[in-house]
């Protein structure tokens, strides 16, 4: 309930509420001090009246003078609040008396030692009279205690200071709270003409130099941190919408010159298919041409030979020596040209042949095929040492050939020296496996090393080493279709080293 | 509920009995004091007030530096024996009391002289001296205070009382209690 009052009603309520409360504590606290030492008072009153009526009335006691205690009694009539008062000789019989009701006389207690008695609302008092160490009588004194009465009087007078008290609170406080509302209500009349307005340059006013005084700081500050914050976003949202145009033009451009490029990139793509397609058109053309010219070449070459052998056999008294050495010339030729062709063939098919992969043991596979070219040629001894060949991947029957190739060729440029020697072996780098075939024989011309594994390229002439000039060049698309590379070493008359390299990897290395 | 009211009736019975019976007894013992005169009872409460005197008086002589109080009594023996009842073990401050009877040619260290009515002739001659050595003269006959006592009994409504003499007392150097003053039958010389 206390939440919808303003800050102005919350402060009154509150000074009243704590005055309110701290008057009432006090009052009772006041109270029952006073009740107590209003009691007390009434027993010390008592008691001195005691006395007094005790020491008085000694000498009338001591001489038996009744009337002269009586007359002392007597005088208690201007205290109304006494209710009986009694004098006992040290007999303990009555000797003089004081009540304001007549027959109050019934009423009187029997003499008791010293005491304090409250009964109700009244006070009762004994005391004993002793003179010279000797007990004369003793003094009964009785007296109304009127607690009510007291109480409502005290009431009375709690109540209207207090009234009072709340009077002059509420007056103060109504008057003083200004001082602490007024700064208060300033901010916030400022924070809701801030949010209805939406002006932040304007400033609530500093009263004070207390907690409030810095709370209008901090708003101030406040607000200038935003009016601030306000412009800064202002800017940077102006110059972000800038940027944002400008990015936009420039991704435009950036788009247009894409698409431009993948067009150029489509266009480029689709030439380069199309010439692709047209070079292998003309490849497999080339091919099937070479092919059907040997193919078609054998046929005549060979109804030479076969006819020139017919002439020899069927006809040998026409033939002289003459004719007979250009028959063997005729048929020396059309022999090598079979084989020239043979050659071709060979070269051709390797072309469409496909690669049989499979895991072969280079030295046995080397040492096998010396082992029959040496057959093939008896009567030489050659130095022949091989080392231990890492395995190789690759098809059996063209790896084959190129051993074939290379360590014929070592034998037939070997041959014309007195001691050949012919060493096989192998050299392993990151990825490749190399092997090479050196020789001691007639070497090359390191200038034309590069022609050595051209078709039909030819560094020697027949007379000096027969040949048809395909060998190499079969050895290398062999190896080229395998991943690998060939290359050669040599100096003419020291020897030659023809190398090959297969991958590791095998088929996973194309 | 019960037993209380019959406490109560019980109660009240014997206290209104004591008081009635107390008024009867007053009554009877004051109609036989006046007839008295010269009895024990007199005697008694005389030589009860000559102890009792001695509370309510102060003695400004050099009397009052003596260790006990002394009572010396001329020409009254029956007083003399009471008296002599009375003192043992009683004190007046922290001074024990003595009782003798004296002649009048021993009134050394007396603080009280009680005089009976048989030696009354002597007092006219002894009163210069007694006042002189600051001693209390009581006396017991009409006239006294005239003749130099300074409290005298007489029996006025049948009861025993007694008068002062201010001046006699000032003479003597007694200074007397207000209270006493107040319940004496007469003051005489008060101003």
């Amino acid at each position: 309930m206390l939440r919808r009052f303003s800050v102005r009603n919350k402060l009154v309520i509150i000074v009243l509420t704590t005055t309110l409360c701290a008057l009432l504590i006090c009052g009772v606290g006041m109270m029952l001090y006073d009740l107590k030492a209003f009691r007390q008072a009434a027993l010390n009153d008592l008691d001195a009246q005691a006395n007094i009526l005790g020491r008085a009335s000694a000498a009338a006691l001591a001489f038996d003078d009744p009337g002269s205690a009586q007359a002392y009694l007597s005088l208690l009539r201007a205290k109304p609040e006494i209710a009986a008062a009694a004098i006992y000789t040290d007999q303990d019989a009555l000797f003089a008396y004081y009540t304001p009701q007549p027959d109050g006389r019934l009423n009187l207690p029997p003499p008791q030692a010293d005491q304090f008695r409250v009964e109700g609302n009244r006070l009762m008092v004994f005391k004993r009279i002793v003179e010279n160490n000797e007990v004369l009588g003793t003094v009964y004194l009785q007296s109304d205690f009127h607690i009510w009465q007291w109480l409502r009087k005290y009431f009375a007078i709690l109540a209207a200071v207090m009234a009072l008290s709340m009077i002059v609170a509420f007056a103060l406080s109504t008057r003083l709270q200004a001082v602490v509302t007024q700064p208060i209500l300033a901010i916030s009349d400022v924070a809701r003409q801030v949010m209805e307005r939406r002006d932040f340059s304007l400033r609530a006013p500093k009263a004070s130099e207390d907690e409030i005084g810095y709370l209008v700081d901090a708003f101030n500050d406040m607000l200038s941190e935003v009016e601030r914050r306000a412009e800064t976003l202002e800017t940077s949202n102006r110059n972000l919408a800038h940027e944002i145009t400008e990015r936009r033009a420039a991704e435009e451009v950036a788009y247009r010159a894409e698409n431009n490029l993948r067009e150029l990139n489509a266009a480029l793509e689709q030439r380069v298919g199309a010439r692709t397609a047209e070079l292998e058109a003309a490849n497999k053309e080339l091919e099937a041409f070479s092919y059907s010219v040997s193919h078609d070449l054998r046929a005549p070459v060979r109804s030479i030979s076969g006819f020139v052998f017919m002439l020899r056999e069927d006809h040998p008294e026409l033939l002289d020596a003459e004719v007979n050495r250009k028959l063997e010339v005729i048929l020396e030729s059309a022999t090598r040209m079979g084989e020239l062709i043979d050659d071709l063939l060979a070269f051709s098919r390797l072309g469409r042949q496909a690669i049989r992969w499979t895991a072969l043991d280079m030295e046995r596979l080397a040492r096998s095929v010396f082992a029959g070219l040496l057959n093939e040629k008896t009567g030489r001894a050659v130095q022949f040492s091989i080392t231990k060949l890492p395995f190789a991947w690759g098809d059996p029957t063209l790896l084959e050939h190129v051993w074939i190739n290379y360590l014929s060729n070592a034998l037939k440029f070997s041959g014309k020296r007195a001691r050949p020697v012919i060493e096989v072996g192998a050299n392993e780098t990151e990825n490749d496996i190399v092997y090479f075939v050196r020789d001691n024989g007639a070497g090359f011309d390191p200038t034309y090393g590069a022609k050595l594994f051209a078709v039909f390229e030819r560094l020697h002439s027949d007379k000096d080493f027969e040949g048809t000039g395909v060998g190499l060049a079969l050895v290398h698309r062999i190896i080229t279709r395998h991943g690998g590379r060939v290359w050669a070493e040599g100096e003419p008359d020291k020897g030659a080293v023809f190398y090959f390299s297969l991958p590791k990897k095998g088929p996973a290395a194309l | 509920m019960t037993r209380g009211g019959n406490a109560r009736t019980h109660e009240r019975l014997p206290v209104a009995g004591a008081a009635i019976l107390a008024l009867c007894l007053s009554v009877f013992s004051c109609s036989a004091w006046a007839q008295a005169d010269g009895q024990p009872e007199e005697h008694r409460l005389k030589a009860a007030f000559v102890y009792k005197f001695a509370g309510f008086v102060d003695w400004q002589s050099n009397l009052s530096e003596l260790p006990t109080l002394n009572i010396g009594v001329l020409g009254a023996p029956e007083i003399l024996n009471e008296l002599a009842q009375i003192v043992p073990g009683r004190t007046v401050g922290d001074r024990a009391i003595t009782a003798r009877g004296v002649d009048p040619a021993d009134l050394r260290d007396l603080h009280i002289l009680f005089i009976g009515k048989s030696e009354a002739a002597r007092l006219p001659q002894l009163a210069a001296a007694l006042q002189e050595r600051g001693i209390l003269v009581v006396t017991e006959w009409d006239g006294a205070l005239m003749q130099g006592g300074t409290i005298n009994f007489v029996i006025a409504d049948r009861r025993v009382k007694f008068e002062i003499s201010l001046p006699a007392a000032e003479k003597s150097r007694l200074k007397l209690s207000s209270r006493l003053l107040a319940v004496a039958h007469r003051v005489v010389g008060a101003p």
